[in-house]
């Protein structure tokens, strides 16, 4: 009896110690036969659900192209999708994607908060992991400065950074106070900040009157929206960007703070469009649509596509996530099938890895490259909203598009250094 | 002044749909002596209801302007549903222990935000902008939404009403006796259960009441529940435990409080209302109104 229950301990701690070992063994050569198994890893639920829920789509819709086009270098796609909570439990369901389900390609995150965390867990790994919307900074300061197998997306500022120039462009000299009410995390407190900096960059003489930092989830603004309209800004810098933009559009428009005479600027707007109706949402205002304006008069085939079978499928208009996801998904496609062409033979992770670094490929919303230093660069739109359109809620009149070189910082640089120094232009 | 009457008035709404969860709170350990965390979840449910009842009734040709008494009815309905079987449930933990009970309504809450996810989505829900055909009041450069001043007076008519119900009506003076000794109630003849059965019930239909009316300005999310509880207990704490006087204080305290440090400290909005919490515990540990135990 003694002895059996030694053997049995015996097992179950080189069971533990094998499981212990796991992270550290190196991460399987991808498979030659079968189909390529992709870990999708996004929030269905929760403040970010909606947003998840948009992603999911545009990644669906990737996968049913390339399917149909005979897969990547000729394997089909098979998605395993995984819910993003929090960090621990985000994580252990990247380790469950990994060691259990042997994927070969993990994408998704939408939270920084959850990216920061997984980042250094994916390298670890050794897991090729794509970010969608999650970056690997925390703050503006990046934590992963040269990484091996993780990929993330742009820099959480450039929303900020191009309606900051839009405000510029547009309404210089016509404001003298400004208020912000932004997210009370790194990305709405750097995004303030940001827009400050580059006020200031461009001379344009301001006097902050009021902030105000909504913790993420509240629900009753009105105590806000008071103390905005108490401080009588000339204008007003919100990066909100959940469910709360819509109660803040209400709840303002409601007390009279939008009664023409405060400018507004929402960089990331375009997460909510469908939800700011006309009724209290007035033109005029600076919208941010990142990466995905649905409604692009210019836009190419493959967007008007997808947003045709977006509206009939699901009654609605897709924005920036889909195309992250979309943009995610063909650059791991590009890689394989760039890295698969070189060698003549099915590649191993690492020539994968080593052809995504600078793959350009046609995203939903336009160009884009996967940088040498695993980010992403994507062309950005934003403008002034209109009321003249077919729908219920505002689209942009006034349409600017640039591209994201002219937005985040070069690899390795500082940012509040970078937006000191960088030839942007107007 | 005109700031200081916007703010006043930002205080004011919030204070009107947290004194409906907090009396309901309130009225359930008064009577009951239950700490029900699950409020907040009455609160949430409320909520999605209301935003559901209200779309039916305008998708079944209902004028816009009715959105007012179906929110209403909405609420009184699914309160009046749910508060019977759970306060059922409650019964197996009235004569244990409070961490019995604290355990039974925190497992509520988790239970509610499942059910809550399965039948609504994860998405938050909102009514867009259907609490504008109310359209807006104004003195001068204050503007009020009319919907906002509507809320803030039905919360006081439904403080007026209940303080009322309590104090004059027989069955009133029969809460209160069952609330002073349950077993001299019993001794004379009053049914316990259906007493508690009763007050659960109404203090079920203030949660799903006061989620039903914020949802025309707010969302109703799966955050609903805690970020209401946070405040609801330090309404509680502030005004005392079980007094319905305290609750309508000390919502007006945290929601007065909350709208000052969101203008000039925005940063502080949670200390600043727990600092009164701490300063009340200190200097009365019952609370503003609440009964020193014995």
């Amino acid at each position: 009896m003694q002895r059996s229950r030694r053997k049995i301990l015996k097992a179950v701690g080189g069971a533990g110690a094998m499981l212990a070992a796991q992270p550290y063994l190196s991460f399987p050569a991808i498979a030659q036969a079968g189909p390529l198994r992709i870990g999708i890893i996004a929030p269905k639920s929760g403040i970010a659900g909606t947003i998840g829920e948009c992603g999911l789509r545009g990644c669906q819709f990737a996968v049913e192209r390339i399917n149909a086009g005979g897969g990547i270098a000729g394997r089909k796609i098979e998605l395993i999708v995984e819910e993003e909570t929090n960090p621990k439990d985000s994580i252990e369901r990247l380790r469950k994607l990994v060691l259990q389900d042997k994927v070969d390609c993990v994408q998704g995150i939408i939270s920084s908060g959850v990216s920061l965390a997984m980042g250094p867990a994916a390298e670890e790994m050794k897991a090729l992991t794509i970010f969608w919307d999650g970056t690997t900074q925390d703050g503006v300061k990046e934590t992963m400065p040269n990484p091996h197998y993780v990929f993330r997306s742009t820099d959480n500022e450039c929303e900020a950074v191009m309606a900051s120039l839009l405000v510029v462009k547009h309404w210089k000299g016509q404001f003298k106070t400004v208020a912000g009410i932004n997210p009370d995390y790194s990305y709405g407190r750097n995004n303030f900040a940001a827009f400050q900096a580059l006020l200031k960059k461009f001379g344009v003489q301001h006097e902050v009157v009021a902030e105000q930092w909504p913790k993420v989830g509240t629900t009753d603004l009105t105590s806000h929206v008071a103390a905005l309209k108490a401080a009588k800004p000339d204008l007003v810098f919100s990066s909100l960007l959940f469910a709360d933009l819509p109660i803040f559009m209400r709840t303002a428009h409601g007390a009279g703070l939008m009664d023409g005479r405060t400018k507004f600027a929402f960089p990331a707007a375009g997460f909510q469009h469908t939800a700011l109706k006309k009724s209290f949402t007035p033109e005029g205002m600076i919208f941010g649509h990142n990466t995905l304006y649905f409604d692009l008069p210019n836009a190419s085939a493959l967007q008007k596509q997808f947003v045709q079978e977006y509206e009939s499928k699901y009654k609605d208009y897709p924005h920036w996530e889909a195309d992250r996801a979309y943009f995610a998904m063909q650059v791991y496609k590009a890689g394989v099938e760039a890295a698969y062409k070189a060698k003549n033979a099915w590649p191993s992770q690492d020539d994968v890895i080593g052809a995504m670094e600078g793959v350009k490929i046609d995203s939903l919303g336009g160009p884009g490259q996967m940088r040498k230093d695993h980010i992403a660069d994507q062309t950005f739109y934003q403008g002034i909203t209109t009321h003249n359109n077919r729908y219920d809620f505002p689209t942009l009149g006034q349409i600017d598009t640039m591209y994201s070189d002219q937005l985040q910082k070069p690899p390795g640089a500082d940012f509040w250094k970078w937006i000191e120094t960088a030839q942007i232009k107007l | 002044m005109n700031a200081f009457f916007d703010l006043l008035l930002g205080g004011v709404f919030h204070a009107a749909v947290l004194f409906l969860v907090a009396a309901g709170l309130q009225l359930v350990f008064g009577v009951q002596k239950i700490v029900n965390l699950a409020c907040g979840s009455f609160y949430a449910l409320g909520a999605y209801f209301g935003v559901t009842a209200v779309k039916w009734a305008i998708a079944a040709g209902a004028a816009p302007y009715l959105f007012l008494p179906v929110l209403i009815v909405a609420g009184i309905a699914i309160g009046s549903i749910i508060g019977p079987p759970i306060e059922a449930l409650l019964r197996t933990v009235y004569r244990r222990d409070e961490a019995f009970q604290l355990l039974l309504t925190f497992a509520l809450v988790l239970m509610f935000q499942d059910a809550l996810r399965f039948f609504f989505g994860a998405n938050p829900q909102q009514l867009g902008d259907t609490a504008m055909v109310y359209g807006t009041l104004s003195a001068g450069s204050v503007l009020v939404p009319t919907y906002n001043a509507l809320v803030i007076i039905a919360s006081v008519a439904i403080a007026f009403g209940l303080g009322a119900f309590l104090q004059r009506t027989r069955f009133g003076r029969i809460l209160r006796a069952t609330a002073e000794n349950r077993e001299m109630s019993e001794a004379m003849g009053v049914n316990v259960r259906r007493v508690y059965a009763t007050v659960f019930t109404l203090g079920t239909i203030l949660g799903t009441v006061g989620g039903a009316l914020v949802v025309p300005t707010a969302a109703a999310s799966l955050d609903m529940p805690v970020e209401l509880v946070v405040e609801a207990f330090a309404v509680v704490v502030i005004g005392g435990l079980g007094s319905m006087r305290g609750a309508l204080i000390g919502a007006l305290i945290v929601g007065i409080m909350r709208a000052l440090a969101i203008r000039y400290y925005a940063e502080l909005e949670m200390l600043a209302i727990y600092v009164v919490v701490i300063a009340v515990l200190i200097a009365r540990p019952a609370g503003l109104f609440g009964k020193p135990v014995e």
